[in-house]
């Protein structure tokens, strides 16, 4: 298939690993599902230390059974991307623990304190989830169906944030201060979670015409404050003057594109912001920490597969 | 090495396949099976299979129902008394069938 023919038949679920697929399409679709999936392991790590901090058992459970979700989303996201035939899922998790796979702009910053946790559990899994549930229609099948799963799990880490989002906004005067305090540090960052607006988006022409994804970045952060714009003020929660959103009469919003940090958001795209740079080193020691886990492993195909086990020689 | 997962939800349901895992050997593959697979949705049992030893034949290759007129082997052809409860369930089944083979 060329790349005329593979937009003509552009749909749904429409092409597998059985299809023969353009290099153009499967690097894309590569890029994509390497940068989702990267973006699974790397939120993990980030909300990995409140199974610890979290204030209740109930909440530390939640965390626990959401950490093993998106470590798990991961390796769905990795077998989906790698079927492609263009990267392994070793040679992606490497480039991850190299600083070359590239993640959400969201999970380069440090997250510190309890208050924090709705901003990353609420708002970014809920806009996140805004934009899985469009790719349940990708062209690619291993994604859609990676998506169906995802989705099934995504709805209650997203109620799970809503829910400590309320109770401490419910909470005392300290506490609410502390999480407003928190939304205005987070809010910009969550409005670029979507991207730089379509005319900036680079990537998005080719992967629209080939169904990798349905919506565009303007589209997907409109959904996004439909929804999650009344509910953060019914929290209680104040929105920032700044950036400005303009409401029109469709029902749509503008955000002023120039009152958002996009210097430091092509930083991060780079991975070359200071506390993603700790935060990948960080993912890259506890891969390295459990490299014999992997090298057993591997040892153990070579045998099941009717190799010679090596010589313990070391 | 690359292993399908099939899931059974209930003891007496098919196993439907429900995604893969990459595992170096049967053991390891069960276990997680278990762990992406059975740990949400209810399941009873799960089967693994290595990838490379399922075969397949799809719509490229086949022309399943074959492609001629067969409306002689579909109970809805046959205009008769009233039908037994359980022949008119089966005729049911079969022009349901018949229906999303149209729609394929």
């Amino acid at each position: 298939m060329n790349v005329e023919e593979t937009k003509a038949r552009a749909s749904p679920r429409e092409f597998s690993p059985k299809d023969d697929l353009p290099e153009e399409y499967r690097k894309a679709a590569t890029r994509m599902l390497e940068f989702h999936a990267n973006s699974e392991i790397m939120g993990a790590y980030l909300e990995r230390p409140f199974i610890r901090k979290a204030p209740s058992l109930e909440r530390k459970m939640a965390f626990s059974a959401k950490v093993q979700d998106e470590i798990g989303h991961g390796q769905l996201l990795y077998r989906a991307a790698e079927s492609l035939g263009v990267k392994t899922r070793d040679e992606m998790l490497d480039d991850l623990a190299e600083g070359k796979g590239k993640f959400l702009n969201c999970f380069h910053y440090p997250l510190e304190s309890w208050v924090e946790t709705p901003m990353i559990a609420f708002f970014v899994d809920g806009a996140a989830m805004r934009r899985q549930a469009t790719l349940k229609k990708s062209s690619w099948e291993p994604y859609a169906h990676a998506m169906d799963k995802i989705c099934f799990e995504e709805g209650f880490h997203v109620k799970h944030g809503e829910s400590i989002l309320g109770e401490l906004m419910n909470g005392s005067k300290k506490e609410q201060e502390m999480t407003q305090e928190a939304f205005d540090k987070w809010w910009p960052r969550i409005l670029q979670f979507f991207g730089p607006t379509d005319d900036q988006s680079s990537h998005h022409d080719f992967a629209a015409d080939v169904g990798l994804k349905v919506m565009t970045n303007d589209e997907l952060r409109n959904a996004f404050l439909n929804t999650y714009l009344p509910k953060a003020k019914k929290y209680g929660l104040e929105i920032p003057d700044e950036p400005r959103i303009r409401e029109n009469d469709d029902g749509t919003y503008d955000v002023v594109e120039d009152d958002l940090d996009w210097d430091e958001f092509f930083t991060i795209a780079k991975n070359d912001y200071e506390p993603g740079v700790g935060q990948i080193e960080g993912r890259k020691h506890a891969q390295d920490a459990v490299e014999w886990v992997r090298n057993a492993l591997d040892e153990q195909e070579a045998i099941a597969a009717g190799g010679q086990s090596p010589q313990a020689a070391d | 090495m690359i292993w399908e997962v099939f899931r059974q939800n209930q003891a007496g349901d098919y196993h439907t396949h429900c995604g893969n895992v990459h595992a170096p050997d049967r053991e390891m593959a069960l276990l997680f099976a278990e762990v992406q697979h059975g740990r949400r949705k209810p399941t009873n049992s799960l089967w693994v299979v290595p990838q490379e030893e399922i075969g397949e034949v799809d719509t490229e290759d086949a022309k399943f129902g074959g492609t001629t007129n067969k409306s002689y082997r579909f109970a809805r052809t046959y205009n008769v008394e009233p039908a037994a409860e359980e022949v008119e369930a089966s005729e049911k089944e079969l022009t349901e069938a018949e229906r999303k083979r149209g729609e394929a």
